[in-house]
C-alpha cells in the first residue's frame, strides 16, 4: 500500500543508452512521459511493479529502477517530492543555459514488448499524463 | 604547460580503448550495471538525474586554447551546446550519451586531456592557485609540483581503492586562492629557513556532512620529500580509514578521531621508513617538470601611455576583474562566468571558442579555471585589456563582479545532480539579480550554495553559505554565516531555522542590509564586520518577523 492515502506509485528508471528518465507504461514500454504509465495501488501491485523494474534492469533496458510516489490531481499524476518533479520535468533553468541546444525529437521508448506477460503492472490501470 | 610524453599518450589512448570495449560490453548486456559502475566511475562517468554526466579533468586548472576549443567542439557535437566549470577546476558535460563517451574520450586524448580519476575512491584532480605562474605573490609556480603529484597518483596501484575520494590542493602564495584547508591534503609551497623550497603540509580538511579544516602536520617539508611524505599519509589513511561507513570514510574523520598527534606519529614512522627510497625527488626531475611551466616570452616594450578610452564600465571591470602580474606591463584577467542572473560556471560552446581565441591572441595561449567557477587569462598585456574587454563584452562575459556578492559559487544542485535535495542554481540566479544593483556598495562578499550536504558548492566556507535540504518533500534552505576558504579559513555557522526558496532570498538580503547598516565603513569587509559584531545582529534581522 502507498505511504499516504490517495497516493499511488509508478516505476521509473534511467535508460541505459543515454541515461534519459523513463517510466514504465501500460504497454510494457519505457517512455519519457507519464502518459499511459502503469500505477500501483495495492501492496501486491507495488511488489509486482518493483519486480518488473529489476527484471528490465537485468535485461539491460534500464538502470536503477525505483518506485516513485505520486498523488492524483484531477486525473493527472503529480510526484510528491520536489526531486521527482524536477526529474520528471527536467532542469528548471534550461532557458537560462548559455548556448543550450535541445535535442532533436526522437522516439523515446525502450520497447520491452515480447515480455509483456511479465509486465506485472498490467494489473494497475492506465493513468493520464501529468 | 605540461605536454604528454610517449608514455602519457600511449597510456591515455590505451585507456580509451579499454573503456570503449567496456561500454560496448555494457550496452550489449555482457556487463551488468554492478560490474560496469566502478569502471565508468574510474573514467569520470556518472549517472545523474536526467542523463549521464562526464567530468573532465583540467589538471591544476590549466589548459591551452586548443584544449578549450576541443571542449567547445565536444559540447557542440556530443552534448547540448554548453559545459559547466566546477569548484574543483573540472568541466562537466551534463548530457552525453553513454554510447558517445568513448568517442568523446578519444577526442580529448587528441589534445592531451582525459577524465581518469575524476571520480571514484582515488586521488582526484590536483587543484592549484588559478593565478599560478603569473602572480608576484608566490614564491614559485606551484604547478610543477601539482604535475608531479598528478603523475605519481595516476593509477597508483596502492591508492586506487582508497576508503573514499582524496583531494589535494596546492598554493604558493600567502593569500590562499586554492582553499587548501578544505582539502584532504593541502600543500603550501614556501621558502624554507635554509633558502630552499618546501611545503607546509596540511591534512584532514574537508566539507561534506562533517566539515573540518585541515591541520598542520608538517611545517617545513623539503621539496625532495614531497612524494614520500604524501605517500606516507596515504598509506596510513589507506590502512586505518574506515570502510564500513561511507559517511565516516574520509581522512578528516580519521585524523579527528585519533587526533593529529597520533596520526602524525604514524605518518612520521612510515615516512622515516620510505623517505630515502625511490620517491626521493631528484632536483633534475623537478627541473625537468618545471621546464614545461617556464614563463612565456613576455613583451619587453612598454605599454602605451593611454591604456584605455574613457569608459566607466571598462574602469569597473579593470578594477574588479584584473589582478597584479609579476611581469611589469601585464595583468591577470578574471573572466566572470557569473553574468547577472546567469548560471554560475556555465559557458556555451561559442563562448568557449571565443575565449580560446582571446587566450591565443592576448594571453600566451593559456586559460585557467578557478575553483570559484570563473575562467582566468593569466598573461594579458595592459595595452590589450581594452580589446579583451570588448571581445568579452560581445559574448556577455564582461561582468565586473569578481569577488563581489554576485560572484556566487553554486553546485549543479537538484537541477542535475542525483544526490541533491534542493536546487542551487535558481537561488544563485535570484540572489544575483536581487543584489546586483548594490554589489559595488557591498564590496567583497562570497556567497556559496550547495544543494545537499555533500557541499560541492562550498557552503561551509562561504561568508554567506546556503545549504539546500529536503523538508517534507519540498526544498528548504539553511543559512550559514562567517565562513572563509582563504588563508584565514573558517567554517560558517548555521543561523537558525531554515527558509523556503523565497524566504532564503529575503534572508540573505537582510544579512546584506544589516552588514551595510552596521559596518564601520566601506573598508570593513563583511567577514571583519561579522567577527566584530557576532552573529546576533544578523539573526535579529533575519528572524525579526518570522
Amino acid at each position: 500500500m502507498s505511504k499516504a492515502s490517495g497516493h499511488v506509485q509508478v516505476l521509473t528508471a534511467n535508460r541505459l543508452s543515454d541515461g534519459a528518465v523513463v517510466f514504465l507504461n501500460f504497454d510494457g514500454d519505457w517512455v519519457a512521459t507519464l502518459a499511459g504509465v502503469v500505477i500501483a495501488r495495492s501492496p501486491d501491485e507495488v511488489r509486482g511493479l518493483s519486480a518488473r523494474g529489476l527484471f528490465d534492469a537485468g535485461r539491460n533496458l534500464v538502470v536503477d529502477p525505483y518506485l516513485v510516489e505520486m498523488r492524483e490531481v484531477a486525473g493527472a499524476l503529480l510526484p510528491i517530492r520536489q526531486r521527482e518533479r524536477v526529474r520528471l520535468e527536467g532542469p528548471s533553468i534550461l532557458d537560462d543555459v548559455p548556448g543550450y541546444t535541445a535535442p532533436a525529437a526522437s522516439g523515446v521508448g525502450v520497447n520491452a514488448g515480447g515480455n509483456r506477460e511479465a509486465a506485472c503492472g498490467d494489473r494497475g490501470r492506465r493513468a493520464e499524463a501529468a | 604547460m605540461y605536454r604528454y610524453d610517449e608514455f602519457d599518450a600511449a597510456f591515455v589512448r590505451q585507456r580509451v580503448a579499454q573503456f570503449r570495449d567496456q561500454v560496448a560490453r555494457r550496452l550489449s548486456g555482457e556487463l551488468t550495471e554492478d560490474e560496469f559502475k566502478p569502471l565508468r566511475l574510474k573514467n569520470g562517468v556518472y549517472l545523474q538525474l536526467h542523463a549521464y554526466m562526464l567530468r573532465i579533468a583540467i589538471p591544476y586548472g590549466t589548459m591551452s586554447a586548443r584544449q578549450l576549443r576541443k571542449l567547445a567542439h565536444i559540447a557542440r557535437t556530443y552534448d547540448r551546446g554548453f559545459g559547466h566549470f566546477t569548484t574543483r577546476q573540472n568541466l562537466q558535460f551534463n548530457w552525453p550519451k553513454l554510447s558517445d563517451i568513448p568517442d568523446i574520450l578519444a577526442e580529448l586524448a587528441e589534445v592531451e586531456m582525459h577524465a581518469i580519476q575524476t571520480s571514484g575512491n582515488n586521488v582526484r584532480n590536483v587543484t592549484a592557485d588559478h593565478f599560478a605562474g603569473a602572480t608576484a605573490e608566490e614564491v614559485a609556480d606551484p604547478r610543477p609540483y601539482a604535475e608531479i603529484v598528478r603523475q605519481w597518483s595516476s593509477l597508483h596501484p596502492e591508492f586506487s581503492f582508497l576508503p573514499r575520494k582524496f583531494k589535494i590542493g596546492i598554493t604558493a602564495s600567502e593569500h590562499d586562492r586554492s582553499a587548501i584547508k578544505t582539502h584532504d591534503i593541502g600543500l603550501h609551497l614556501k621558502r624554507l629557513a635554509g633558502g630552499g623550497l618546501g611545503f607546509a603540509v596540511w591534512v584532514g580538511g574537508g566539507q561534506g556532512r562533517t566539515p573540518y579544516l585541515a591541520q598542520l602536520i608538517r611545517d617545513a617539508l623539503p621539496e625532495a620529500d614531497l612524494l614520500s611524505y604524501i605517500e606516507a599519509i596515504l598509506r596510513v589513511y589507506n590502512l586505518h580509514g574506515r570502510r564500513d561507513n561511507i559517511h565516516k570514510a574520509r581522512i578528516k574523520i580519521l585524523v579527528n578521531s585519533i587526533g593529529l598527534q597520533a596520526f602524525r606519529s604514524e605518518v612520521e614512522a612510515e615516512w622515516a621508513r620510505i623517505k630515502d627510497g625511490v620517491l626521493k625527488l631528484p632536483a633534475q626531475e623537478i627541473a625537468r617538470i618545471e621546464a614545461y611551466f617556464a614563463p612565456p616570452q613576455f613583451a619587453t616594450r612598454p605599454p602605451p601611455a593611454a591604456l584605455r578610452p574613457a569608459d566607466r564600465s571598462f574602469d569597473r571591470w579593470v578594477t574588479r576583474n584584473t589582478h597584479a602580474h609579476k611581469q611589469p606591463g601585464y595583468a591577470i584577467v578574471t573572466i566572470s562566468l557569473k553574468p547577472i542572473g546567469g548560471i554560475p560556471g556555465d559557458a556555451s560552446a561559442a563562448q568557449m571558442d571565443t575565449i580560446a581565441d582571446i587566450a591565443q591572441r592576448f594571453s600566451c595561449d593559456e586559460v585557467r579555471v578557478s575553483h570559484e567557477q570563473n575562467l582566468v587569462l593569466p598573461h594579458v598585456r595592459l595595452g590589450d585589456l581594452w580589446s579583451v574587454y570588448q571581445e568579452l563584452k560581445a559574448i556577455g562575459l564582461a561582468e565586473a563582479n569578481a569577488g563581489l556578492v554576485t560572484d556566487i559559487i553554486a553546485c549543479p544542485g537538484l537541477d542535475y545532480c542525483a544526490l541533491a535535495n534542493a536546487r542551487s542554481i535558481p537561488i544563485a540566479q535570484r540572489l544575483s539579480a536581487r543584489l546586483a544593483p548594490r554589489q559595488d556598495l557591498v564590496g567583497d562578499l562570497k556567497i556559496k550554495i550547495s544543494g545537499c550536504i555533500n557541499a560541492c558548492g562550498h557552503h561551509h566556507v562561504g561568508a554567506i553559505g546556503i545549504l539546500g535540504v529536503e523538508k517534507r518533500g519540498e526544498e528548504h534552505y539553511q543559512l550559514l554565516l562567517g565562513g572563509s576558504g582563504t588563508e584565514a579559513a573558517a567554517l560558517a555557522s548555521i543561523t537558525g531555522p531554515g527558509f523556503g526558496p523565497d524566504g532564503i532570498i529575503d534572508a540573505v538580503e537582510k544579512v546584506v542590509d544589516t552588514y551595510l547598516r552596521l559596518r564601520a565603513g566601506p573598508q570593513e569587509a563583511f567577514l571583519a564586520a561579522y567577527a566584530r559584531l557576532g552573529a546576533e545582529p544578523f539573526k535579529e534581522a533575519i528572524y525579526a518577523s518570522t
